[in-house]
């Protein structure tokens, strides 16, 4: 008799356990519920697609016929309200019940919504399904300014999809830099000032406390009593699991599903990968939520292989995260702001004045992480980093004072970039 | 399938690969711009030319969030320009650092075999280079060395 995989979300998760399931079982039946309608469409994409370079056709990752092709059912517009672990059951708000032998729960992230005061009573936009992106859009066509509160990873690609549009942008960031989950201080320092070179007005160690209707404008008001008033607001203070209609379910929830190194919940053929899973981390004896796209796909495809009943250990998360904001390429890999016990590399790189290369040893001489400020050039070089990190290659020291040395590093150093 | 394959010590570091790549590719001669690009040791006389080896497992085309990067009928892996958006994270998944990047176009660029003639090969003249059929009797052993090292399989 041939399986039944149910998956409950549509994106990168869910489709690499997809891929993960066909890789050893062909015959089985493979449903994906969802409560957004229509094929995947890529996350990564959605500023692309608010700053007019992209069409909502281009944001499909898959299309319908695809579906058909792997024999993957496809049901849209179905949230689902609740898992019946012991039944074995998936529970939809439209009130069906849809029955599986193995179960993955891909729900990926929602945005959290901040306590500032008069927030419900403005128009406001998060950036993360595509109705977001649409509704983004759209205001964006009428405004002339906007603020952006929270100046993390999808603030600033708001912010920089704004920008394309010619929109006056004031940034609002509680830390004293911007990006702080990907830069570290001296990263930070020189991304602030090329995000003021190009005429934003970014206040970083502020906080929004509160905004208004005035009329057709919003007004701003900061903690410290400062006040501005704008067209449009954008809200992007993080993420978090979409975990929370597990809570009857009897799967064990921390901040995410908690899951062995097997994507397993502890509940029997119950598992979760992407954003809203909490899994082993790499570098350290912790668990880890990175909200990534790489993780996503790493853990949904070693999930699918483990639904099928084959064995494959996944090895922990690593956070890793590139962008190109403002013209500058930003990169991060692993724990690049330094612990007690690890040591700072600082390489210095050939050609470019602007770029900050940093490498993150750790106390046994284990390469752990690494940040990157400057052109593109330098994130093929973190690219050989990266690797070595998952080999968990020891720090060699550099050669000729200046090239890092690790299995292909030597040689990458030495490629002229010209 | 087909690759080119590389004799190290043959490369004479002339740098015609590069040329001859960003001449065809860009119509320009910017070797910034290619997509074969040689390691230098000049103390050592070392040189190593270092270009996409069309990884099974490619982890550039599993990251990438557009499905931009998709294995062609022949084996190949290519950047369908149209679907990038030029997010770098096959740069940053790339083991050997040898996806590149257009700044112009704003796309990842890898090497595409030239539509099955390869202008690196035909240009290098001490012979480093060859586009040939890589399922030989010595696969298996470069298999089980890049097994050993974690890295993607060829
Ligand atoms: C604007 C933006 C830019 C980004 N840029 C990058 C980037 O450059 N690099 C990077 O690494 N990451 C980036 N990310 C993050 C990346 O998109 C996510 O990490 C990734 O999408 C996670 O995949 P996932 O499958 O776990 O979850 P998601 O993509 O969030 O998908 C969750 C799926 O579950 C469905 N779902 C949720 N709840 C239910 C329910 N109760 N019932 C039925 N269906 C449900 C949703 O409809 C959706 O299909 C970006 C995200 C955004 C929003
Ligand atoms: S990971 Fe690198 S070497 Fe492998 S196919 Fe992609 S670009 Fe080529
Ligand atoms: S740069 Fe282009 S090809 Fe590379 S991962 Fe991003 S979208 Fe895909």
């Amino acid at each position: 008799m041939s399986t039944k995989y149910v998956l409950i979300g549509n994106s990168a998760a869910a489709l690499a356990a997809v891929d993960g399931i066909r890789k050893f079982d062909k015959q089985g039946e493979i449903t994906i519920v969802n409560r957004e309608t229509g094929p995947a469409y890529s996350r990564v994409a959605l500023p692309y697609y608010v700053a007019g370079e992209m069409t909502l056709d281009d944001l499909l990752i898959r299309q319908k016929p695809d579906y058909q092709k792997i024999g993957v059912s496809l049901v849209e517009n179905e949230n689902v309200k609740a898992i019946n672990a012991s039944a074995k059951q998936v529970e939809l708000e439209s009130g069906k019940k849809v029955s599986y032998d193995k179960l993955l729960i891909a729900t990926g992230s929602e945005t959290i919504v901040p306590p500032i005061q008069g927030l419900s009573s403005i128009p406001h936009h998060y950036l993360w399904t595509l109705e977001d992106a649409i509704g983004m859009k759209k205001a964006a066509e009428r405004a002339k300014t906007a603020v952006v509160i929270g100046g993390g990873f999808i603030g600033m690609l708001a912010a920089e999809a704004l920008r394309k549009l010619k929109i006056k942008l004031t940034i609002v960031e509680m830390a004293p830099i911007l990006l702080p989950q990907l830069l570290d201080e001296g990263a930070g320092n020189l991304f602030l000032k090329a995000v003021r070179d190009e005429g934003v007005t970014v206040k970083t160690g502020a906080l929004v406390s509160a905004v208004a209707k005035k009329g057709d404008a919003i007004e701003v008001t900061l903690k410290s009593g400062e006040t501005f008033t704008v067209d449009m607001a954008v809200v992007a203070t993080g993420v978090r699991p979409h975990a929370a209609f597990l809570q009857s379910s009897g799967i064990t929830l921390n901040k995410g599903v908690l899951v062995n190194e097997y994507l397993q919940t502890n509940q029997a053929d119950v598992y979760a990968a992407g954003d809203v899973a909490e899994t082993k981390d790499f570098l350290s004896a912790d668990r880890s939520i990175y909200a990534i796209w790489p993780t996503a796909i790493d853990q949904g495809r070693a999930a699918g292989v483990n639904m099928t009943g084959k064995r494959q250990e996944y090895p922990g998360s690593l956070g890793m995260n590139v962008v190109e904001l403002f013209n500058v390429t930003l990169a991060q890999l692993g724990r690049f702001r330094e612990g007690p016990g690890d040591s700072v590399k600082m390489l210095s790189s050939k050609g470019s004045e602007e770029s900050y290369r940093k490498v993150v040893v750790d106390k046994n001489g284990t390469l752990v992480g690494a940040v990157y400020v400057g052109d593109e050039n330098g994130v093929a070089e973190m690219g050989v980093i990266h690797s070595a990190i998952k080999r968990r290659e020891k720090w060699q020291g550099f050669k000729d004072g200046r090239q890092p040395q690790f299995t292909y590093g030597a040689v990458m150093h030495n490629v002229p970039r010209y | 399938m087909k690759q080119i394959v590389v004799y190290q010590e043959k490369c004479t570091a002339c740098r015609e690969c590069e040329v001859s790549c960003s001449f065809s590719h860009e119509g320009a001669f910017v070797p910034a711009l290619s997509r074969i690009k040689v390691a230098d040791f000049y103390e050592e006389q070392f040189y190593q030319p270092m270009v996409c080896v069309h990884c099974a497992d490619a982890p550039c085309a599993a990251v990438c969030p557009t499905v931009a990067i998709q294995r062609q009928a022949d084996g190949q892996i290519k950047v369908i320009d149209d679907r990038c958006i030029g997010c770098k994270m096959c740069l940053l998944a790339c083991p050997f650092g040898v996806m590149g990047f257009s700044p112009d176009k704003g796309v990842a660029h890898n090497c595409d075999f030239c539509d099955g003639d390869p202008q690196c090969v035909q240009f290098c003249t001490p012979g480093a280079l060859e586009f040939k059929d890589v399922v030989s009797a010595a696969a298996p052993a470069k298999q089980k060395a890049a097994a050993a090292l974690g890295l993607p399989q060829t």
